[in-house]
């Protein structure tokens, strides 16, 4: 039985990526399960979803803490989502990122494989401009890295279960076999994985005070987004309206009226490009991970 | 440089954990620069208990108090007295609830703190179904949606009822102050937020919020579609105070439904005579409004 969990943010089609590549394994004539962790259902939030596939029905409906393959559609998810928990040694961890594989070493060898998929999407116009939807491209480079699933399968699956552009998805899904880069990583001294930020420690007593006192501000929620804002100064003229819309007050005036956009906030949403009477903002696709 | 046309003070933080484009995260945003910084909210289960407290912290510079998500009417009543007893009797207390918390689950609750002409400002953010969990239909759902409980297959066309009208359930009780406010309006948006801070007694808002993943549109529309919304004549902008109406937003000619209908994925299953049909409703809504406004 092989074991796959998906690593991504509320929108980006983690969810259907599990059902996708079931459907795909089914069609390749394996008995496949997926389904996905209850979570909040929020776009950008972190969401976790988990497929089984093998030659025989599968009675085990737990969710799965020791993978053999890792599956994370949102390259910021490695800093702040535990996605390397638990991989088996010797298994496979896909990460869309433009990066190289080296650049996410594992806590024990395993395969790394990256490719930057979102690009892929975008070029493809899978979803849409502020939200592409990596899923398809991600599956196909999937089938390119590992033996679970064959590229033809995730075709057919694309064809009979995608219903918003599916020759699209198709497209984007063979680019992404075509491009994905794979390397084999001895893993990390001491078999531990790189600390990332620190959660706050979590008290076991009932506080006195307010029960939430911390301001939310040290949380960067700018890792959420695929696409950044730039303001070109000569354009603008200080109207305002992208402060005023700001759904995240991830704009501040500076001492002469003019828009700055606090990076470690802005969560791509796109609104003050749209919104900004002269044109002056630009969304571009964020650069690196 | 142009004046702001909405106070500098933020009372909501950054870091909070809506969705990209959230347009409930702009109706807190524009509600607290209004009532201001002696401000208590209580809020329910809804999207906005997990926006401003991904634990432990918070998004708001004010006390916030979770509430049971039928019990936001209530909260506000013993806030208020409590608040009293303890002589802060210029606080404003604020309910902060979704449209499932209060069209459905809070009904009973708001409905009993309207009449006991509780001190307070009871605010429903309607982004038109049960988002935090997942897109469940609510009795705000508009007729003909998509939702996860509403499918689009087969013989399914969506949701099959029309819209619950809050406005006529709330106004039935005489409020002080009731008002419909738009996130894609910030300007009406604050001065009704003032005017219901300087007034004493029940009051009630309804905001429509659009929902970027819940409608299904781009998360750059937000405010695009709150503007259509309202210039199509399907979300009126209009305050009634002590029983006399009022169109704040006053429209020549109304835009086409079609305009606003055709950019939703919740709406992608409706035919043109379907959109028709919308058409004919909301030209006679309008009009009903209008009559009202002009009655003495």
């Amino acid at each position: 039985m092989i074991e796959i969990r998906f690593h991504g943010r509320g929108g980006q089609g983690a969810v259907i990526a599990a059902e996708l590549l079931a459907q795909a394994a089914n069609l390749d004539g394996k008995i496949p399960q997926s389904f996905a962790f209850y979570g909040a259902e929020r776009r950008g939030a972190p969401v976790v979803s988990y497929a089984r596939i093998d030659d025989r029905p599968i009675r085990l409906r737990t969710a799965i803490t020791a993978p053999d393959i890792v599956v994370v559609l949102d390259p910021g998810l490695v800093e702040v989502a535990p996605v390397m928990d638990g991989l088996k040694p010797g298994g496979t961890l896909l990460v869309n990122s433009p990066l190289p594989p080296e650049r996410f070493p594992t806590p024990k060898p395993a395969f790394v494989a990256t490719l930057d998929a979102t690009q892929i999407a975008l070029s493809h116009g899978v979803g849409s401009r502020t939200m592409p939807i990596v899923n398809t491209t991600m599956l196909g480079a999937l089938s390119r890295v590992s033996s679970v699933v064959s590229l033809s399968a995730v075709q057919h699956a694309i064809d009979e279960h995608v219903p918003a552009r599916p020759a699209e998805n198709g497209l984007a899904a063979i680019e992404g076999f075509h491009t994905v880069r794979v390397a084999e990583l001895p893993g990390l001294p001491g078999g531990k994985a790189p600390s990332g930020p620190v959660a706050p420690a979590l008290s076991s007593e009932v506080p006195e005070g307010p029960i939430a006192s911390m301001a939310s501000d040290v949380l960067h929620t700018s890792s959420w987004r695929t696409l950044q804002p730039v303001i070109t100064r000569e354009k603008c003229t200080r109207c305002n309206f992208c402060w005023k819309f700001c759904p995240d007050n991830a704009i501040d005036l500076d001492s002469e009226g003019f828009p700055v956009v606090r990076n470690e906030h802005c969560k791509g949403c796109g609104l003050c490009a749209v919104e900004c009477p002269p044109v002056a903002i630009e969304m571009v696709v964020e650069g690196g991970a | 440089m142009a004046k702001l046309t909405l106070p500098p003070v933020e009372l909501v933080r950054s870091g909070h954990s809506a969705c990209p484009g959230c347009g409930p995260a702009l109706a807190m945003r524009y509600l607290l620069k209004g009532t201001g910084e002696r401000t208590v909210v209580s809020v329910p289960a809804s999207c906005w208990t997990i926006i401003a407290t991904g634990y432990p912290t918070t998004a708001l510079r004010l006390p916030m108090i979770d509430t049971p998500i039928e019990a936001t009417g209530a909260s506000i009543s013993g806030l208020r007295a409590a608040l009293d007893a303890l002589h802060m009797s210029d606080v404003q207390v604020v309910g902060f609830a979704g449209d499932g918390g209060t069209v459905d689950i809070g009904l009973q609750s708001l409905s009993g703190m309207l009449e006991r002409r509780t001190d307070a400002l009871y605010v429903m953010y309607d982004n038109e179904a049960y988002m935090n969990t997942g897109i469940q239909r609510s009795g705000s759902t508009p007729e003909g949606a998509w939702t996860t409980t509403t499918p689009v297959e087969g013989m399914a066309r969506g949701k099959g009822e029309p819209k619950k009208d809050i406005m006529g359930i709330v106004l039935a009780h005489h409020p002080v102050y009731a008002a419909t406010l738009n996130v894609a309006y910030p300007e009406d948006f604050l001065r009704k937020a003032q005017k219901a801070a300087s007034l004493k007694g029940p009051r009630f808002f309804h905001v429509l919020a659009p929902c970027p993943p819940g409608w299904k549109f781009a998360s750059d529309q937000t405010v695009q579609i709150g503007r259509l919304a309202t210039d199509t004549g399907i979300f009126p902008l209009y305050e009634v105070e002590n029983g006399k109406l009022r169109v704040t937003r006053k429209l020549g000619q109304l835009k086409p439904v079609r305009d606003y209908i055709k950019v939703q994925g919740r709406f992608g299953h409706l035919t043109d005579a379907e959109i028709d049909t919308v058409e004919h409703e909301v030209q006679a809504s309008w009009a009903a409004l209008l009559q009202r406004e002009a009655r003495p």
